[in-house]
């Protein structure tokens, strides 16, 4: 048999229903991807470009321009850094919270912990909107520069303000996430523990802490996401231009070049970079953190 | 992901798989002799394991030791989240507007009364409430369907579902930015597809005609979140044992029916963690509708999130805007507060 | 090496209308070195009992005394007990050296050689040296369930708790892991409790058994005490397999009736049973013979402890052969008869129930009102 016969007796093997199965799963590729695909190409068009050609189409020859591009790194770079300075501690020390609350609430049984327990989970599903003014009115309080005196810390204020906010409000899903993986620990094992002489800060840190390597993925990965990409907190504490986190200044770079959609699209892909890399190389744990999963 | 705590909390009985689980195979040893029924929860026995009148002391140890573990989170939670709640709450009752501090020594409902005669607020209401449901339903019924396409043993799985996902892990700017180029009347992928299929007819000004600004918000979320729903049905999905499917075709079921009579039932679980979950993000979607629109999307699009900002930051009304904020987070408890309860009771907490 | 007293220990979960009484007043005297099983029905609270004595739950009332000092206010780690879990509990993300190690690291002050010194020690005698280097994920059930014993026995405790420790195993490592265990355990001679549901394990190594059920003990005796004597009709059915055949009767003058079945009781026997109006008769399945019937025989079917029965059912267990009959009065029983024994279900056969081995029973408390008689040819065999 020729090695075409094979493939045409392969063909007509093939399912009729695979084929159209197939066919549904890579429209649904098409729909998903549409939006960044456009904006994409869009980035790489010139004015005249992005008008006279279809979104997803490729940039014509002498259409093409990395402008926007350097435009948009330029604008944003300050935003970008901020956010860096400000999300990452901010994410550790959620997660690190996250995990102490889950294991004093999980592992160290004690009468009344699910009342504490509820209040966590309800913290999840907060509208931020229901605290905003109170938080305006406490960071202003608190004078953070005023109080002490470092040119650091007045220089960033608006930025430690926000890091703590994202900490305090990102401690209710870290716990949830950690209490989930936590309560899948044997109990029998740590009782073992107890057994051989280990108090609860021993068992944290000789056996709880070296266990919890893949649910601490799990939840920096989604905690830092979820820290990058919001931007009410940012624009009500951040009144100092300098501290412009780079949401807020995306969101003033779409503002202030309305017409100008190769900008903006390079923008929303310079600031979105961060957690695309995390998500391509993560997406893993990120997918297991939505499923809850780990 | 806040679902993350429902797929933990609904996460039925044989939805895990048979790894080195020593602790599901052998509850019986808190319950040893304890418990009588079956349905006692680890909730419930965790509750009462630590033991009742007498030796007190040895609970209270149990209580002091863990206590430095999630006393720090919990204050610190406690007074963000709670507190600030409550301080809300009373900002929400005085008449402070403007520069200068509330004056906290005559508190009145006067904004909630206020908010009754106020017709941005009865529209604002109105669009929260079609956005919620509208967004909830579309994207859990696209999310299903995704999911079970997925699950047909399909290859490269894992790739299908990393791009299905993918927008979830976007910001909303971003997410906001990309769409109002889609919705573009003049250049937009989704006016020039019309065109290109010769359905010239209907092309819009999504973003900027009244009739249709809801309607392309949604559509744009449903986008963004329906792989979230993906990965939670299928989730679900997964857990139900294959023999379901055999039995089912043994008996001789269609697909259509195998699914809509076997399988989709057993999704409820799935289906109420999801719902959840999208309802709360719909409640925040400021974010989306900010970026598209600034603080004033009009009242075809105004939603209580944003008219609460408006309020609050932009007229500087805040006792307003608290009031609008209390009227939020009243929704909120009325979708969460249910769905916890029944988490407690079935001892899924 | 410790003597262990359990005080009329009790257990009660929760407080008020929905509490349960899971061990309810458990006096155990288990003296040093002895090897004590705790045996019962699953959720009869022995589990609970040993969490107790660990120290992983609180005591409701009584007292739990290690050589006469009081451990209920004493944490787990305080009492210098071991104790080997079901699931065998160890730490995944530590070698098997580093689990045998960890709780020498949090209890004790011995130095680094000193501590690798004893795990080797113990390894060996264990025989799972080359195994030290492995952490548990790579390691068979059996070769888990060793490094969970190894985890116990490196500490030297003053005792070993054992929480069905067996019961993960496959059914042949199981009966080697038992006589290996108590080997072990005649070696060290480390007063040891041990919790099992089985009642094979309970009746092949423990020094004595101790029985409980819905939280009350039945009886503390050595397993053939038990097996022979058992303190009432629950200790009767637990114990022994297959379990002991029971018929409800009534008693009337000095014979025990149920229905058409009727059977006389001598003096001894008779005088015992005088004040009950209810009881049940036992009888082991082994103490049971069974006949070729009058017709095809020739014999006859006389004698008032022979009755006529029919073989309804046959297990062929290979050395034995455990055979259902149905008597003609009535009651159903069980006998096991020799294995080389050719009996098929359906013939008709005649059952002797030998008064010299028959219990009897209160109807209402279950008590026992009569064992056994043991001054036969039968229990010379049983104490060899």
């Amino acid at each position: 048999m020729s090695a075409a016969d094979r493939l045409q007796t392969t063909i007509a093997g093939l399912d009729r229903s695979r084929v159209a199965l197939y066919a549904v799963l890579l429209a649904l590729v098409a729909f998903y991807l549409a939006p960044l695909e456009s904006g994409f190409m869009t980035a790489f068009k010139t004015p005249d470009g992005f008008r006279t050609t279809t979104p997803f189409a490729l940039p014509p020859l002498g259409e093409f321009t990395l402008s926007a591009w350097g435009t948009a790194f330029d604008r944003l770079s300050n935003g970008l850094l901020n956010s860096a300075l400000m999300a990452v501690p901010a994410t550790v020390l959620s997660a690190l919270f996250g995990s102490l609350a889950a294991y004093g609430l999980t592992n160290l049984s004690w009468r009344g912990q699910i009342g504490v327990l509820v209040l966590f989970v309800a913290g999840v599903f907060i509208p931020y909107q229901a605290v905003l003014v109170p938080l305006t009115q406490f960071w202003s309080f608190v004078d953070l520069g005023g109080r002490i005196p470092l040119a650091l810390v007045a220089d960033n204020e608006g930025l430690i303000n926000l890091s703590i906010t994202h900490v305090a409000y990102g401690i209710p899903i870290c716990t949830v996430l950690f209490r989930s993986y936590y309560a899948t620990i044997d109990d029998e094992m740590l009782e073992a523990a107890r057994l051989d002489g280990a108090s609860a800060a021993t068992i944290y840190r000789r056996i709880i802490l070296p266990l919890s390597v893949p649910i601490f993925a799990v939840t920096l990965i989604y905690q830092f996401t979820q820290i990058w990409n919001d931007l009410l907190f940012a624009i009500v504490l951040v009144s100092n231009p300098s501290n412009q986190v780079v949401t807020v200044a995306l969101n003033q770079l779409q503002g202030s070049f309305v017409q100008q959609f190769n900008l903006q699209m390079a923008g929303a892909f310079v600031a979105a970079l961060p957690t695309l890399v995390v998500y391509v190389l993560f997406g893993e744990q990120f997918a297991k953190g939505v499923a809850g999963d780990s | 992901m806040a679902s993350r705590i429902f797929a933990a909390l609904t996460r039925d009985e044989g939805s895990s798989d048979t790894d080195e689980s020593p602790r599901r195979e052998e509850p019986s040893v808190r319950t040893d002799g304890g418990t009588v029924t079956d349905g006692a929860s680890d909730a419930t026995t965790a509750a009462v394991g630590d033991d009742a009148s007498a030796l007190g002391r040895l609970r209270r140890s149990r209580f002091l030791e863990s206590l430095p573990f999630w006393g720090p989170p919990a204050l610190l939670v406690f007074f963000f989240v709670y507190g600030a709640i409550a301080w809300n709450f009373v900002i929400s009752l005085t008449g402070w507007e403007g520069l200068g501090s509330p004056d906290y020594s005559s508190l009145s409902t006067e904004m909630y009364a206020r908010l009754l005669s106020d017709p941005s607020f009865t529209a604002a209401f109105r669009n929260t409430l079609v956005l919620l449901l509208a967004f909830t339903v579309l994207s859990l019924i696209l999310g299903l369907l995704v999911a079970i396409l997925v699950d047909q043993k399909i290859r490269i799985e894992n790739t299908f579902r990393t791009i299905y996902l993918l927008p979830m892990s976007l910001s909303f700017v971003v997410t906001a930015i990309f769409w109002s180029w889609m919705y573009n009347p003049t250049n937009g992928l989704i006016n020039e597809a019309l065109r290109g299929v010769g359905l010239d007819a209907f092309t819009q000004a999504w973003l900027a005609d009244p009739q249709f600004k809801l309607a392309a918000i949604i559509f744009a979320l449903m986008w963004q979140f329906s792989g979230y729903c993906m990965v939670v049905y299928l989730a679900g999905l997964r857990a139900i044992p294959e023999s379901q499917y055999e039995a089912a075709r043994i008996d001789g079921a269609s697909t259509i029916k195998l699914y809509w009579r076997v399988i989709i039932p057993q999704l409820r679980a799935s289906t109420m963690s999801a719902a959840v979950v999208l309802v709360v993000f719909a409640l925040k979607a400021f974010d989306f509708l900010f970026v598209l629109f600034g603080v004033n999307p009009g009242q075809s699009a105004d939603i209580l999130s944003v008219m609460m900002y408006r309020v609050a930051f932009d007229r500087i009304q805040w006792a307003y805007g608290s009031a609008v904020a209390m009227v939020l987070f009243a929704m909120t408890l009325g979708v969460i507060g249910p769905y916890l309860y029944v988490q407690y009771r079935r001892g899924e907490l | 090496m410790a003597r262990l007293e359990l005080d009329s220990v009790t257990k009660r979960f929760g407080e008020g209308d929905g509490s349960v009484l899971a061990v309810d007043d458990v006096d155990v005297d288990i003296a040093d070195g002895e090897f004590l099983v705790l045996v019962g029905p699953s959720g009869c609270g022995k589990s609970t009992t040993l969490r107790m004595v660990a120290g992983l739950e609180s005591i409701t009332d009584g007292e739990i005394r290690l050589d006469g000092d009081r451990m209920n206010e004493q944490g787990p780690a305080e009492r210098d007990i071991a104790m080997v879990f079901q699931s065998y509990a160890l730490y995944p993300h530590m070698t098997v050296r580093q689990n045998m190690r960890f709780g020498l690291e949090e209890s004790t002050d011995l130095s680094d050689e000193e501590m690798d010194g004893r795990v080797d020690e113990t390894a060996e005698l264990l025989d799972i040296t080359e195994l030290l280097d492995r952490k548990p994920g790579a390691l068979s059930g059996g070769q888990r369930q060793r490094v969970a014993l190894g985890r116990a026995i490196v500490r030297e405790p003053k005792a070993f708790l054992m929480d069905e420790p067996l019961s993960n195993l496959d059914a042949k490592l199981r009966s080697q892991m038992r006589t290996e265990l108590q080997q072990l355990q005649a070696d060290l001679d480390t007063t040891t409790v041990y919790v099992t549901h089985d009642q094979t394990e309970a009746m092949t190594m423990g020094d004595r058994i101790a029985i409980l059920d819905a939280g009350e003990l039945q009886q503390v005796a050595t397993p053939l005490e038990a097996y022979h004597r058992p303190a009432n009709q629950f200790v009767a059915g637990f114990i022994g397999e297959p379990s002991m055949n029971f018929i409800d009767c009534a008693t009337e003058d000095a014979t025990l009736v149920d229905g058409g079945f009727r059977y006389p009781l001598g003096d001894e026997v008779g005088e015992a049973v005088a004040d009950a109006a209810d009881v049940t008769l036992g009888i082991r399945p082994e103490d049971l013979s069974v006949d070729a019937s009058a017709d095809a025989s020739g014999g006859d079917a006389a004698g008032d402890h022979a009755f006529d029965a029919t073989v309804t059912v046959v297990e062929p267990m290979g050395d034995e052969n455990v055979v259902h009959l149905s008597l003609a009065d009535g009651p159903e029983l069980v006998a096991t008869v020799n294995g080389l024994r050719r009996i098929e279900s359906g013939t008709d056969v005649i059952v002797s129930i030998p008064e010299n081995a028959i219990h009897v029973f209160d109807g209402d408390s279950g008590d026992a009102l009569h064992n056994r008689s043991l001054d036969d040819a039968e229990l010379d065999d049983a104490r060899v």
